[in-house]
C-alpha cells in the first residue's frame, strides 16, 4: 500500500477562522481558489495550502493512500471522481517533489 | 500559491516563555535582572503546555533568567514534545556540560541557543560579570553538538561587539555553529540603564546594518539572522519575514513565570494571564495587542517612504523611550 505522509520536519497548522471564512464563502459562491486556510513553517518560510490542498495535507497522516484521499474528499466536493483525483494528484506530486510529502511503501 | 495572509494568524507560533527571572549571571544588558515574579509548580507549567496544544502554538523558546536553573526543564520539555511542540531554550551556558547536553538531547530540544556577546573571551566575561563566562558557553556549544542537538549562537549587538561581528561569526564556525542571531539592542532592564554606554547611535546602527546585511548576502555557509524590523528601509533587505514590523503580538508572545502573558519579554504591559484567562479573548481582543498590530505613523514616520515595511521600527524600543507604540523607533537613522 503506498499510504501517504507528511515530512515529519514540517511545522503546520490550520487556521481555523481563516477556514472558516473560506468555507462561508464558498458557500456564497465565490472563488476561493487563492485563499490560505493551513500554514506550513519550511526554513523559517511560510507557504500555505488553500482550502483543498489544505484537507488533501490534513489527510496525509501515513493512514490512507491516494484511493483513500479521493474517496473522502468526494464526500466534501460536487465533482467527478475521475476531475477530483486528477487534481488530487497533480498536487500530491507537486509537493512530492518538493519533499513536503512522501509515499510510505511499506506493505501490509 | 496562494495570496499573502494578511488577516490575523488565529494564533501565534511562538511562545517565549521565562519559567524564572533567576540567573546565575547579572550581564550588563539584561532586561530582567530587575524583575521579580512568582514561579509556577510542575503541574501548572504542564497546565500551560496543554493551553498551548489546544491553541496549536507549535514553537516554545524558554529564555530567561537562565532555564537550566528549574530542575523540572527537562520534564517539561519531554511532556511539551510528547504533545508534538518544538522546544528550544536560550541560555548563557554555565551549568551546561556533557551531561546536561545529553539530557537537552534526550528530552529532546529542537535547538539550544547560547548567548557570546563577544569573541574576545576577556570582553565577554567582562560584560557578562563573571570570569571563566566564555569559556563555559563555547564549551557548551562544543558538547551540544556532540549530543547532536542543533546550535545557534545569540549576540546582543552593542558598543562592545558591533565592530568585530566578523568575530563572532568565525566563532560559531569554529564551534560548529550552524546560525547565528545578532539581536538589536533593546533598551528594557540593565540595557535600559546602560544605553548611554552600550547603545550605538543611529548612524552607526544604519552602518551596521547596511554592512551586516551585506555580509548576510555573501555568506554560505552560516544563516545570520537578524530580529528588527528597522532594517526593513535599507537595500539587501530580503523580504522574507512573515509580517511587518515587530513580530511581537503578530507572531510572538512572552509568557512570564507566573503565566502574565505581555506582547513580548521587553514591553512590561500584561494583556492577560494564560492559566486565569481566556486565550483567544487575549489574542483577539487586547487592546494593546490590537493597537501593536494596527500601528498609526507618528512624528517622522508620517509621510516616511519606509513606514509600509517598517512599520515604525521596534515597537519596545519606541515604548520603552517614549511611553507610546506607535512612536518612531529610536535607533531610526532617518
Ligand atoms: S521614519 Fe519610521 S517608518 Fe521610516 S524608517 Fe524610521 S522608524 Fe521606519
Amino acid at each position: 500500500m503506498k499510504r501517504l505522509q507528511r515530512n515529519p520536519d514540517i511545522v503546520w497548522r490550520v487556521e481555523k477562522r481563516r477556514q472558516q471564512a473560506v468555507l462561508d464563502r464558498l458557500e456564497a459562491g465565490e472563488e476561493t481558489e487563492d485563499e490560505g486556510t493551513v500554514i506550513l513553517l519550511i526554513s523559517g518560510m511560510m507557504h500555505q495550502l488553500n482550502l483543498l490542498g489544505g484537507m488533501i495535507w490534513n489527510l496525509c497522516d501515513g493512514h490512507r493512500t491516494l484511493e483513500h484521499i479521493v474517496t473522502e474528499l468526494l464526500q466534501e466536493f460536487d465533482v467527478e471522481r475521475d476531475l477530483l483525483q486528477t487534481d488530487i494528484q497533480t498536487f500530491i506530486d507537486d509537493l512530492i517533489e518538493r519533499g513536503w510529502l512522501s509515499y510510505d511503501q511499506s506493505t501490509d | 500559491m496562494t495570496n499573502p495572509l494578511t488577516e490575523q494568524f488565529s494564533a501565534p507560533l511562538t511562545f517565549n516563555w521565562s519559567l524564572s527571572y533567576r540567573c546565575n549571571f547579572t550581564c550588563s544588558h539584561c532586561y530582567s535582572r530587575e524583575e521579580e515574579c512568582d514561579e509556577l509548580s510542575t503541574p501548572q507549567l504542564k497546565q500551560i503546555v496543554d493551553v498551548l496544544v489546544k491553541h496549536q502554538i507549535p514553537f516554545i523558546n524558554f529564555g530567561g533568567g537562565e532555564p537550566l536553573l528549574r530542575p523540572d526543564l527537562y520534564e517539561l520539555t519531554t511532556y511539551a514534545r510528547e504533545q508534538g511542540l518544538n522546544i528550544s531554550m536560550n541560555s548563557n551556558g554555565w551549568l551546561l556540560d556533557a551531561a546536561a547536553a545529553e539530557k537537552i538531547s534526550t528530552a529532546g530540544f529542537r535547538s539550544v541557543g547560547i548567548s557570546i556577546d563577544s569573541a574576545d573571551a576577556d570582553l565577554h566575561d567582562d560584560f557578562r560579570i563573571r570570569p571563566g563566562s566564555f569559556d563555559k558557553a563555547v564549551n557548551a556549544l562544543d558538547v551540544l553538538a556532540d549530543a547532536g542537538v542543533r546550535t545557534t549562537m545569540s549576540s546582543v549587538i552593542s558598543r562592545i561587539n558591533y565592530r568585530q561581528f566578523h568575530d563572532l561569526l568565525d566563532l560559531a564556525r569554529k564551534y560548529r555553529v550552524p546560525q547565528v542571531y545578532l539581536h538589536n539592542f533593546k533598551c528594557s532592564g540593565r540595557g535600559f540603564k546602560n544605553r548611554q554606554e552600550l547603545d550605538l547611535n543611529p548612524q552607526e546602527w544604519k552602518e551596521f546594518y547596511v554592512e551586516a546585511l551585506k555580509v548576510k548576502e555573501e555568506t554560505k555557509d552560516l544563516l545570520i539572522s537578524f530580529d528588527d524590523p528597522v532594517i526593513a528601509s535599507l537595500p539587501g533587505y530580503a523580504d522574507n519575514s512573515l509580517v511587518k514590523g515587530s513580530s511581537c503580538g503578530k507572531l510572538s508572545l512572552n509568557l512570564r513565570p507566573n503565566g502574565d502573558i505581555t506582547p513580548c519579554g521587553f514591553i512590561p504591559l500584561v494583556v492577560g494571564n494564560i492559566l486565569r484567562d481566556d486565550f483567544e479573548e487575549i489574542w483577539y481582543n487586547s487592546p494593546i495587542l490590537n493597537k501593536m498590530r494596527n500601528k498609526e505613523a507618528k512624528g517622522k514616520c508620517q509621510g516616511c517612504g519606509a513606514y509600509e515595511d517598517c512599520l515604525g521600527g521596534c515597537t519596545a524600543r519606541a515604548f520603552a523611550t517614549t511611553g507610546d507604540l506607535s512612536e518612531p523607533d529610536p535607533h531610526c537613522w532617518k
